[in-house]
């Protein structure tokens, strides 16, 4: 395991934490994003209003979320967060369509505009590109492509971008489109950058185009990287905060993994590319078959309501 | 059962070798699903006298039940048969691996396999991990040398270019197995990618999962257990191994293999066509996705979780002497 001193230099208390454009959108947005899927593992409602109102007050104004992360109770609780203060935040939530049309799309950003108690969405993203048909379903007529353009015509969300964990093929499908995507969301972390890498075959080409890049799944998607070994949280962190994206995700369900986190991100100065270098290396093997990202080789990360749409037994039937 | 239609099942060449064996296999799986090891001999046995001369099954299946129930079966009748089983060191080393041979040839009943593959080769690493100093690739070197195995080869479901590293170590396999059904031809397909590569250079093919392994598109209606079988053994492989825990399985395979004739490309093409949206997103081919085919002993070597359905994890944890541990227990 790679150790806290020398590389993992700590943040500064009481510096700020880094604003970074979110790609040609005119939008700054905090290097370190709150993750919408822990809001709803957190304790209480009191505890998640506690985390996102601690990290505005640090200067965090990214907010992630998803339409059905815990049933609607994710976004709900950011919303309620957020009330009075929805101004300074950039809020993301993302559809569910897992293939069906424009129209569940429509209805699913109502819901998800209630929930979250504003009459906008800054960035409106199609969650869960993970099978390979997806990109074909999503672009056919009367697909989620289509909600996406009406939705920023009619002024219910401002920027567009798509999201997914499993492999890169199906991002670069997605991106073959040429649809105006503004975003675009990825898992990135350091075993990433030697196995079936996002960093590699994604990160360049979402850079090209100026579409913001969103990191995920920093840890391992629950910390996995961190409990087998393979690297600290810190450094983790800091690996994927150092890449080239806009913000980096990251699932906080409790203060006191909060603080952690703004540790890193305050004052954050990027890895030098030799420092980045040596992570990679230390990291190869813990990489090498993917049994620390489970989110690319097993179907553990995969939303039930994904699995029902493609035909795939539920999380229950197969949990991996 | 011997004979359904008077047809006997067709020889094939196994690849570069004078051997011959049946267009269709038994696979040693699901003989460990037959209700006891009575009912698990008679199935061995009628397909012996139905014509199937090829018996595939492996150290890991049901932690050794269907190697000692085969072994059963073919008591008597083991020279009539091409004998298989696979060794499932996953990474780990030739000591490991010639452990195994020793108990699957005591659990068979016999002094030598006609053939030893390694076991899951399922992931990126596995390629590398075989071929390393001290590998399972010097036990098979070994294992040929000593006379206990005439012929060696590997298995794996998951990715065709994980099967494609194996080959491009340069090992000389003599066969090679990999799922093959009419789904997969249209997704991480290995048999566009891979069997034709073994065809040209002369390794014997061998095909599994020709119904996807549990048979969900026969029993979600998008084709019937013939056409799937049919279709398999159409391809140009040596055999086709079949999963076969019933009588009822046995005869429905015996039916299809007794004077079996290949479709034509036409009807290939349609079949293909008619699965080509259900082949999309890989629902058929949950082994290709996820970790539901991948054995405890695989999942352990490598770190992954295990399933607590699996037959195998039920016996391992059931077993008091092995609490979950990789083979050999490492305390």
């Amino acid at each position: 395991m790679l150790g806290t001193a020398g590389l993992a230099a700590q943040g500064q208390s009481g510096a700020q934490i880094p604003r970074r454009p979110l790609g040609r959108t005119g939008l700054e947005v905090s290097a370190l994003g709150i993750g919408g899927y822990h809001l709803g593992s957190a304790n209480s409602d009191a505890e998640a209003t506690q985390i996102v109102n601690e990290a505005l007050d640090a200067g965090v104004n990214f907010f992630d979320n998803a339409w059905e992360y815990h049933q609607g109770l994710s976004e709900e609780r950011l919303g309620r967060a957020l009330r009075g203060k929805r101004d300074g935040a950039v809020v993301m939530s993302k559809v569910c369509t897992h293939g069906r049309d424009k129209n569940v799309a429509m209805r699913q950003l109502e819901e998800s505009l209630t929930r979250l108690q504003t009459d906008h969405l800054d960035v409106w993203q199609i969650h869960e590109v993970i099978y390979e048909n997806d990109p074909d379903l999503i672009f056919a007529p009367n697909g989620a492509a289509e909600a996406l353009l009406a939705a920023r015509q009619q002024g219910k969300v401002r920027f567009l971008g798509f999201t997914g964990h499993k492999d890169p093929s199906i991002h670069l499908k997605m991106l073959s489109h040429n649809f105006p995507f503004d975003a675009v969301q990825m898992p990135l972390n350091c075993l990433d950058a030697t196995f079936r890498s996002f960093e590699t075959n994604v990160l360049p080409e979402v850079n090209r185009r100026g579409m913001a890049a969103l990191g995920m799944k920093s840890l391992g998607g629950s910390g996995e990287l961190v409990r087998e070994g393979a690297v600290v949280v810190t450094m983790g962190l800091r690996y994927a905060m150092s890449l080239p994206v806009a913000v980096t995700i990251s699932g906080i369900d409790s203060v006191s993994v909060l603080h952690q986190n703004l540790e890193v991100a305050r004052g954050f100065q990027p890895l030098s590319a030799a420092e980045m270098q040596i992570v990679r290396d230390a990291c190869r093997l813990d990489a090498s078959d993917g049994h620390l990202e489970l989110f690319k080789t097993t179907k553990k990360y995969d939303g039930d309501l994904g699995r029902e749409m493609h035909g795939f037994p539920s999380s229950a039937e197969l949990p991996v | 059962m011997p004979n359904t239609n008077g047809d006997t099942i067709p020889l094939r060449q196994f690849g570069r070798h004078k051997d011959r064996i049946s267009a269709l296999g038994f696979g040693g799986h699901h003989l460990g699903d037959a209700p006891d090891e009575p009912s698990a001999v008679r199935l061995v046995r009628q397909a012996v006298d139905g014509g199937i001369t090829f018996f595939d099954n492996c150290w890991e299946y049901h932690r050794g039940k269907t190697e000692a129930w085969m072994g059963a079966g073919l008591k008597g009748v083991r020279d009539r048969v091409f004998l298989m089983t696979k060794v499932c060191t996953h990474g780990r080393d030739k000591a490991l691996a010639l452990r195994m041979l020793d108990e699957s040839l005591h659990r068979l009943r016999t002094d030598h396999l006609d053939l030893w593959q390694i076991h899951g080769v399922c992931f990126e690493n596995d390629p590398a991990l075989f071929i390393r100093k001290d590998g399972a690739a010097e036990a098979l070197e070994q294992a040929k040398k000593q006379g206990k195995v005439r012929f060696v080869g590997f298995t794996g479901h998951k990715d065709p270019s994980i099967h494609l590293k194996m080959l491009a170590t340069g090992f000389p396999f003599d066969s090679v197995q990999m799922p093959l059904n009419v789904f997969d031809s249209n997704f991480h397909s290995f048999e566009q990618q891979v069997l034709p590569e073994l065809n040209r250079r002369g390794i014997a093919a061998l095909g599994m999962k020709p119904i996807c392994g549990h048979g969900a598109p026969v029993q979600k209606g998008v084709l019937t257990g013939e056409e799937a079988l049919r279709y398999a053994m159409s391809l140009p492989v040596t055999t086709t191994i079949t999963g076969i825990d019933k009588p009822e399985a046995l005869q429905q395979a015996l039916k299809a293999a007794q004077g079996f004739e290949p479709m034509q490309p036409p009807a290939m093409q349609s079949l293909r066509d008619r699965c080509r949206q259900y082949a999309a997103d890989g629902r058929f081919e949950l082994y290709k996705l996820s970790l539901q085919f991948d054995n405890p002993e695989a999942r352990l070597a490598h770190g992954f979780p295990l399933d607590m359905q699996q037959v195998e994890v039920r016996e391992m944890l059931k077993m008091t002497d092995n609490s979950g541990h990789p083979f050999p227990p490492t305390k």
